[in-house]
């Protein structure tokens, strides 16, 4: 249980009557990326939110490393940075002055954490002018320090790689992994770029209409457990499927052989199409792309 | 919590907020000083004008009055009541001559005081909300708000740490007030005033006004009675700007609302004063330094602890409504 | 650098809002002060006789230093040298309540006090000497604002006038009231002072001859000439010279030449 950082069970959100969150629940365990993928308007956001303790679930609750946020919220906000929405800084002071003034709020958080935090994220140089004057990108690096300075437990990042060059998503997505590895924190990153995720992410929510509509480890969810043949004669292939093993199996456009199996019988039926005599140009497993499963599961074109 | 009101301090110093009220400061006092200066220059022309001689001999005219109170001291049948009040201005009549101070001529305190009070139910109260108008609203405007709550603090001390930082600078801007009135003002007349007395401890019974208790205090001990009157109300205000900021979410709206509320205050009491609900309206109550002398009652049944009392309960009742909706407010910026 | 001042804000402001909240109570217990005194002493002054004597004629003299005597001999003012003058084998009792600078919202609240009603209803004769102290206060108004200054003087004048007569009238209809007329010791020096003053006397004359047994007792005339030996060292009240012409003129209006 202990290693359950974060534990959301069946939170809902109104606004005005509407219900925008419906009971949603998942678990992030230490050390684990997840990804929260979903459509313009899903209740990303809104759920991160009652997260980091900024709206209070209609219904539900929330604890961090085993602190409940609305009975223990100092001892469970301890554990948590984040960026919700942007990154939002001061943009009067520098930004030094912003990791400094708000690094003061949280208990041992010293200089050397903070020049490292500014270090992580590639900002020494520019770290003293005022925020004003940052790009997007900058600031969002500002934000990734700000989220870090008191060595949190839990990363909760909304959309950080807006604004972010490729060499700065790539930088950004090297940082998230290495802390995941190195320190044993755990992310929790939403996002609606699916390449991101796949990416950076071990696990991925799909949420859609404030509500969960697929969990599970990227692997998992897009294996589909069907193999592909590329051979001179698939006709042939087809009809030693179904006589020697029993398979269904059917043709793409490609003309190639694509029949759900089991793994282990695959080294055999290989062998038996070889020895039938036919050319076995490729063999490979069939993937969902991300893409698919996306779109499939959250199809809709409108915004709701 | 130290580290929070520090942090507070700083981020209204760094918005140049104090600046900004320095400079206008700056500006009004120096034209109302050059103003003041401009009209006695006048009189004493006129004065002089007027009695022909050349020279105009506030002197002989106030040892004329003098000797005719201390006439008036010395007779029998003198009222109880009149005594007091005679002896006081004896007592102001004897420092202007043997200063040799023109008891109308304008001094650096003298025009401090005036300052205040003239601007205690207008321009100090637009000072504060100039000042703390943003102090929520702007961290929510500008989305900084979830930084600040998303850290291991509970909402309710960082209220607490923006109000105690408001009061700080609240505070230092009411001395900010007195030392450049003084300052500026010293320029024009060269004349400090500090130890000029003054009457004071009028107070109304029965709508008649009572002078047994009338004391004579220097004009600096006057000014620090008319500056903490002043401070008081400027802390009310601070806490009422404090809720609105909480409530609006919008700066720009926060300063609205109190410019309509003590703009529309001051009719209300203008056209409504036989109304006496309005008495218990915030900003009929911000005169409090017109109390000091006397002959002060805007509305019936009004009075300095009444205006005390009343602004007390406004800014008591702002800042608990406040803290309980900053405390449950959703971020949902 | 924010971290160096930080120290010093907070404690000026902390020293600060202390010296705030100790003048704040010292304002809030000077202005009630008033109240307790009040409730405290609402004794009458000791220095005024409790009973006014039962003397067969008593005269009330009410008003300014001129009422009280300024300028004439210890103990005599015009009351005095009237009771000389009218030489009647009755005991004459003279009261001054005069005072010294007094003006016209002085006697006004000096009659409604109630340590003085005796006097008033005991008086068969009150003589007032009001006014004068009234009118230099707007002495020192510039000339535009003179007549409008003017005006308004002399309107709380009246107001205050009326109500003393009213109080007087209320407490003893039947004492005979005589108005001591202003004279005018600028008179040479400027013409504006002394038309303000003829138009104050005037009207003055009005109100009393709009009273039942009220009289108005010209002194301007009188005095014009003859302000050298009228009028006392301080050349601005009279002299015993002069309070002995004020005496017989009164005495002129109320009894008539023998
Ligand atoms: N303050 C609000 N009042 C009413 N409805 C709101 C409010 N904030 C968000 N919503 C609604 O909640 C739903 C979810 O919004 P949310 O911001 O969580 O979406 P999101 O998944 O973060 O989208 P995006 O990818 O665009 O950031 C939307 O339909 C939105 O209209
Ligand atoms: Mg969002």
């Amino acid at each position: 249980m202990d290693t359950l950082v974060l534990n959301v069970s069946h939170i809902s959100k109104s606004i005005k009557k509407k219900e925008i969150i419906k009971d949603i629940s998942f678990q992030l365990r230490k050390g684990e990326v997840l990804g929260f993928l979903g459509p313009n308007g899903a209740g990303k956001s809104t759920t991160l939110r009652m997260l980091v303790g900024l709206s209070r679930p209609s219904a539900g609750t929330i604890s961090i490393c085993g602190h409940s946020i609305r009975d223990d919220y100092v001892k469970a906000m301890a554990h948590v940075g984040c960026i919700i929405e942007g990154p939002d800084l001061y943009d009067y002071m520098s930004g030094y002055k912003n990791l400094e003034l708000l690094g003061s709020m949280s208990k041992h958080v010293t200089q050397a954490a903070i020049d490292q935090a500014v270090t992580l994220v590639g900002m020494e140089n520019r770290i003293h002018d005022k925020v004003r004057i940052y790009s997007m990108g900058m600031k969002q690096r500002i934000g990734l320090a700000q989220a870090l300075i008191h060595k949190p437990d839990l990363l909760i990042l909304d959309e950080p790689t807006n604004g972010l060059d490729p060499q700065g998503i790539h930088e950004f997505r090297e940082i998230v992994k290495s802390l995941a590895k190195d320190t044993g924190i755990s992310v929790l990153i939403s996002s609606h770029l699916i390449s991101e995720v796949q990416l950076m992410c071990d696990r991925v929510c799909i949420i859609n209409n404030g509500m969960i509509v697929q969990d599970g480890t990227v692997t998992d969810m897009l294996s589909t457990g069907e193999i592909v043949w590329v051979l001179n004669d698939p006709i042939k292939g087809q009809k030693i499927l179904s006589e020697n093993f029993n398979l269904a199996s059917l043709l793409n456009e490609h003309n190639e052989l694509i029949a759900a199996i089991d793994l282990k019988v695959l080294p055999q039926i290989n062998a038996t199409f070889i020895t039938a005599g036919l050319e076995l140009h490729t063999v490979y497993a069939k993937n969902k792309t991300l893409e698919d499963l996306f779109l499939s599961v959250t199809n809709q074109r409108t915004i709701q | 919590m130290l580290i929070l009101i520090r942090n507070e301090v700083t981020k209204l110093l760094l918005k140049k907020k104090l600046i900004l009220i320095i400079g206008l400061l700056i500006i009004f006092i120096t034209l109302l000083s050059y103003g003041q200066q401009y009209t006695y220059e006048k009189n004493i022309d006129r004065f002089e004008n007027f009695s022909g001689a050349g020279t105009y001999d506030w002197k002989s005219l106030a040892t004329q009055r003098l000797n005719d109170l201390e006439n008036r001291l010395d007779s029998p049948y003198i009222p109880d009541s009149g005594i007091a009040s005679t002896e006081i201005e004896i007592r102001q009549l004897r420092y202007f001559i043997e200063n040799d101070i023109n008891p109308i001529t304008p001094s650096a305190v003298k025009f401090s005081v005036d300052f205040v009070e003239q601007g205690i139910s207008l321009l100090i109260p637009l000072i504060i909300v100039i000042l703390a108008a943003d102090l929520v609203s702007g961290e929510f405007s500008t989305g900084t708000i979830k930084v600040l709550l998303t850290r291991a603090v509970p909402r309710w001390k960082i209220l607490l740490s923006k109000l105690i930082a408001l009061i700080l600078m609240t505070t230092l801007v009411v001395l900010i007030i007195g030392i450049l009135s003084v300052l500026i003002s010293y320029l024009f007349f060269r004349q400090w005033g500090f130890n000029e007395p003054v009457a004071t401890g009028f107070s109304l019974i029965d709508g008649q006004l009572n002078a047994d208790s009338v004391i004579l205090v220097t004009r600096f001990q006057y000014s620090l009675l008319i500056y903490s009157l002043t401070w008081y109300v400027s802390i009310v205000i601070a806490a009422i700007t404090l809720l609105i900021s909480i409530l609006v979410e919008n700066t720009a709206t926060a300063i609205g609302v109190l410019m309509a509320a003590l703009i529309g205050g001051q009719f209300l009491q203008f056209f409504l004063s036989d109304w006496a609900i309005v008495k218990f309206f915030f900003v009929t109550n911000l005169d409090l330094t017109r109390y000091l002398t006397g002959s002060y009652q805007p509305i019936g049944g009004m009075s300095l602890n009444f205006s005390i009392i009343t602004l007390g309960l406004w800014g008591l009742l702002s800042l608990m409504i406040g803290f309980m909706v900053f405390n449950r407010k959703d971020v949902l910026v | 650098m924010i971290k160096k001042i930080w120290p010093l804000i907070l404690l000026l402001s902390s020293a600060l809002i202390l010296v705030f909240v100790t003048g704040l109570i010292t304002a809030i217990a000077i202005t009630n002060g008033g109240e307790k005194s009040q409730e405290e002493i609402p004794a009458p002054p000791e220095n005024i006789q409790t009973e006014p004597s039962s003397a067969a004629k008593n005269i009330l003299v009410l008003g300014d230093s001129i009422g009280y005597g300024v300028g004439d001999e210890p103990d005599m003012g015009i009351g005095k040298r009237y009771a000389a003058l009218i030489d009647s084998e009755e005991t004459i009792e003279v009261t001054n309540l005069s005072v010294s600078g007094a003006t016209s919202a002085d006697l006004a609240a000096l009659v409604e006090a109630p340590e003085n009603e005796a006097f008033i209803a005991a008086a068969d004769l009150i003589i007032i000497s009001i006014g004068g102290n009234d009118l230099t206060g707007i002495q020192s108004e510039d000339v535009l604002s003179l007549d409008m200054a003017f005006q308004e003087t002399f309107n709380t004048y009246q107001k205050n006038l009326d109500a003393t007569l009213n109080r007087i009238r209320n407490l003893n209809p039947e004492a005979q009231i005589a108005l001591i007329g202003l004279n005018n010791p600028y008179s040479e020096l400027d013409v504006q002072n002394s038309q303000n003053l003829l138009e104050w006397n005037y009207k003055t004359g009005l109100i009393a001859a709009a009273g039942l047994k009220t009289a108005y007792i010209p002194t301007y005339d009188q005095f014009k000439d003859h302000l050298e030996t009228y009028l006392a060292a301080d050349q601005f009240h009279p002299s015993s010279i002069g309070y002995q012409v004020i005496a017989e003129e009164l005495d002129r209006v109320l009894n008539g030449i023998d």
